[in-house]
């Protein structure tokens, strides 16, 4: 049966199986005979890796094979890495078990089947209390989201000061967890506290079943809060181009922001540029923009570059998820969980026009920075802003910080985990 | 002397020492205080120089509630300079007058000369050199040298200091150190009993938390906030929860809602319970038809079903419900509300008993005797169902179908919960309302 899994060139066996390390060795030096145990493992390619970062060679040599179409070799790796994975061990056991699965659709080209049921399985163990417990406890342990919202907090605030009739268009999953803290501070900053119409527009499906529940509490929040308050949600678009003015309940005396946080990387690749000016017909005073600063969509027809970053990325965040949670927390396995959707979409998926709002392809604060500029300009975060980042990331465990960039290519703040930039948030006007 | 003035709060001080009679204009919440309705002066102006004030331009106004007192204006530069006061004979900068005065000891000053001037034993009232501010203007002017310069800074200055902790920003240092040594030690609790040391996370946790009562937080809350303003933007959440007045709220919509998301109803014709415990399974078919309309509250109460252990942790949720509305009460009074969702133990055993129970009857029941209730377990119920929640004029609350009935200590504990507010509660017009029904059946079996 190893004869399948194996290529008829000599085999050498890992010394140390414990943990999932092992060593990959060069194929032609001294064969015991001894090697052909049931346990064994083995590639023909590769150094010897001896940090323990075998996911990321796994993974990579896999790809490369399926990009060779050498069927072989990719049995053998998939092999190789659905006996090392595991979504329940260390990261690179994790790393493997979602990679594989996405390689897995890609070589079997049953991407869309596996996206399908791997969402309909999240949306039936969905519900609010999961999602709300979620969301508070990722935000509690890492700022990777709250970095968002308080840029884009202060931004929008510093835009509408003084308006009386405030419309916030929210492009996001977010839960609404962005806006009870603007509520506060719109209901203690200024003699007159404005009316906010806050109009949220969901891409996710999963999100969708919840909004319901949400919607009531933030009207029961803003009622506490004492700030006049209506709300209203989108849901249901095939795409964010289909958006009109009408559709959102614009009026002509409100005074408009449109907050996108993690919204204009589900659009179609084509379409946005399309979105860009759509939200620009809506005369905003500001549009905040929050994106994950990873490269999807520049390789898209490059398979191994394109599955390169994806490694680098989800290694950040999957060692990011590991420190921040506790090592058996249930949220930290549902976000994983979570991401794998993503591979499965980014990596094994056709883009095709009509997709849900699904499309995961991210983009650098840079490429955005450049779409942004076509109807745009960029507005400069305000130091008692930056302040207030600075502020918030103290009070998370060490590791996070940020980087102002003010220039021609890019602007905005880009959150950093281990001097890596991971998330990137600015504000534009038109 | 005028003590230190809190931000925005100056004008308080300034009366009890200064002017008896002197009414200053009210204060608004917000830094920026309206102009002063004061009275036109016709000012003369004449320059008086004062020892210690060599260095800047100074005017003498008319103060008007204490003629007497010197008004004195310095320049912003002035106000800022650290070393005013300075002696005559060598030229030494001081950053106090007691400071002075020592010094000039020291140059063995013949007598007379030793002697202030008598126009420094007149009172100074300084004013803010700002031309906007409202203690711009003589009759609000401050008696204070610091405080003014205090003020200056607060209101007109740049905030060069900064708390490490939370980046909030101040112009004057002594109200960044005492603001340092109180940043971060404040706990905020919420009304569910979770404590939190961060401001932002308590305030998203509160706008989700099951725990949020309404209407009459939201009275308690807006008036907290206006007077908390005054005294700094920190909203006292802690006030809020636990000073919320007895009284009976329009509707326990507020209170029960997460109930209704939170339940499935289990239809009778499905043998299993899949995992609705854990994994909270929602359907929208199942919301709907659970969900009245948005104003009326409702507990959707989840039947037992055949099978023993699942009713246990059913049980373990409609008793976390029950835990809830049992201590719905207290959420009014001054206690502060530990709403735990988990099921004491005690009731678990009780309530399990009487649950099996009441299956234990349930499938032994005599159809008819459930019809001579008017109440059948499976839909249509509409009637019957209200006249026996008419018959205890207060909840009707909305179960699942199946012929079990969730009779328990639960049911009766609610309904006497609700029964004691009987007039604000609204029926709701549901296809499964069979509860009270239980209530009148022997507990030992339905029939």
């Amino acid at each position: 049966m190893e004869r399948t899994f194996f290529t008829p060139k000599e085999a050498r066996y890992p010394n140390n199986q414990s943990n999932g390390h092992y060593q990959l060795e060069m194929q032609s030096t001294n064969q015991p005979q001894s090697s052909h145990t049931s346990t064994s493992r083995s590639s023909d390619s590769g150094e010897p890796c001896g940090d323990g970062k075998w996911a990321s060679k796994l993974l990579r040599e896999c790809a490369r094979a399926i990009t060779e179409k050498d069927s072989a070799k990719i049995h053998h790796l998939l092999w190789m890495l659905n006996e090392l994975a595991s979504p329940y061990g260390d990261c690179d056991q994790k790393l493997a078990s979602y990679f594989l699965q996405a390689l897995f659709c890609k070589a079997t080209e049953s991407g869309q089947r596996c996206f399908k049921t791997l969402t309909s399985v999240a949306e039936k163990s969905h519900s609010f209390d999961s999602a709300r417990k979620l969301i508070l406890k990722f935000q509690e342990v890492s700022p990777w989201t709250t970095f968002g919202h308080v840029a884009s907090n202060g931004a929008i605030l510093e835009a509408l000061e003084g308006e009386s009739k405030l419309h916030i268009i929210d492009i996001s999953d977010t839960l609404c967890t962005q806006w009870p803290t603007l509520l506060e501070a719109l209901a203690t900053r200024n003699d007159e506290t404005p009316h906010l119409k806050l109009t949220v527009v969901v891409t996710a499906s999963i999100v969708r079943s919840v909004m319901k529940e949400i919607s009531q509490r933030m009207e029961k929040f803003a009622r506490l809060m004492g700030v006049p308050f209506e709300f209203n949600v989108i849901s249901g678009l095939n795409s964010l181009g289909e958006l009109t003015k009408e559709a959102l309940g614009v009026l002509e005396d409100e005074a408009i922001a449109v907050n996108c946080i993690g919204a204009l990387r589900k659009i179609e690749v084509e379409e946005r540029g399309d979105v860009v000016r759509m939200l620009r017909s809506l005369h905003p005073r500001v549009v905040t923009v929050v994106e994950e600063e990873a490269d999807f969509s520049s390789f898209k027809n490059d398979f191994v570059k394109c599955f390169e970053e994806c490694l680098r990325f989800y290694t950040l965040y999957f060692e990011m998820l590991e420190e921040s949670f506790v090592p058996t927390s249930n949220e930290r396995l549902m976000l994983e969980r979570e991401c794998s959707r993503s591979m499965v979409r980014v990596l094994a998926c056709e883009d095709e026009k009509g997709h849900d709002g699904d499309c995961e392809r991210r983009e650098r604060g840079s490429q955005w920075s450049e779409r942004l500029k076509e109807a745009f300009s960029p507005v400069g975060f305000s130091d008692d802003c930056v302040d207030d980042v600075k502020a918030l990331l103290k009070r998370y465990r060490t590791g996070w910080s940020h980087v102002l960039t003010q220039g021609d290519d890019s602007s905005g703040i880009y959150l950093t985990w281990k001097d890596e930039a991971v998330v990137w948030a600015s504000a534009w006007k038109p | 002397m005028l003590e230190n003035m809190a931000d925005g709060a100056i004008s308080n001080g300034f009366t009890q020492n200064q002017i008896a009679g002197y009414n200053p204009p009210p204060l608004k919440k917000k830094r920026n205080l309206p102009g002063t309705p004061g009275k036109l002066l016709s000012l003369s102006l004449s320059l008086s120089l004062s020892l210690s004030l060599s260095l800047s331009f100074s005017l003498s106004l008319p103060f008007y509630d204490d003629p007497e007192a010197e008004v004195i204006a310095l320049s912003p530069k002035t106000l800022m300079a650290t070393n005013r006061f300075l002696c005559e004979i060598c030229g030494k900068g001081f950053q106090r007058d007691q400071n002075l005065q020592l010094h000039r000891r020291g140059h063995n000053l013949p007598w007379k000369l030793k002697q202030r001037t008598s126009k420094e034993v007149r009172k100074r009232v300084y004013v803010c050199p700002e031309k906007s501010c409202v203690h711009n203007h003589p009759s609000r002017a401050l008696g204070d040298l610091t405080g003014i310069k205090k003020h200056f800074c607060r209101k007109h200055g740049e905030k060069k200091w900064k708390c490490e902790k939370c980046a909030k920003r101040y112009a004057v240092q002594s109200d960044c150190k005492a603001h340092s040594k109180t940043c971060g030690t404040r706990e905020y609790k919420c009304d569910c009993g979770t404590i939190f040391s961060r401001r932002d996370s308590f305030i998203t946790h509160r706008a989700f938390c099951d725990a949020l009562a309404e209407e009459t937080a939201r009275v308690n809350a807006v008036s907290n906030i206006n007077d908390a303003a005054a005294a700094g933007n920190n909203i006292n959440y802690h006030i809020m929860g636990a000073s919320l007045v007895p009284s009976m709220p329009p509707h326990f919509a507020s209170i029960f809602k997460p109930v209704q998301g939170n339940h499935r109803i289990i239809d009778s014709t499905r043998p299993e319970h899949t995992l609705w415990m854990n994994q909270e399974v929602y359907t929208d078919p199942i919301i709907s038809c659970s969900n009245p309309p948005p104003s009326d509250y409702q507990l959707s109460w989840v039947l037992g079903n055949k099978d023993a252990s699942s009713n246990a942790e059913e049980l373990a949720s409609v008793t976390g419900v029950g835990s809830q509305l049992v201590s719905v009460p207290s959420l009014f009074s001054t206690q502060t509300v530990n709403v735990s969702h988990q099921t004491p133990s005690a009731n678990m055993s009780a309530t399990a008993l009487l649950q099996k129970a009441a299956q234990i009857g349930a499938t032994s029941s005599d159809p008819s005797f459930l019809g001579s209730f008017g109440v059948k377990c499976s839909s249509n119920q509409v009637q019957d169902g209200n006249k026996y929640c008419g018959l205890y004029g207060t909840s009707s609350i909305s179960t699942g179908l199946g012929s079990d009935v969730e009779s328990s200590v639960n049911d009766l504990s609610t309904l006497n919960q609700l029964q004691m507010y009987p007039s604000k509660r609204r029926h709701i017009q549901n296809e499964d309302c069979t509860t009270t029904g239980g209530q009148t059946r022997d507990f030992l079996g339905v029939g």
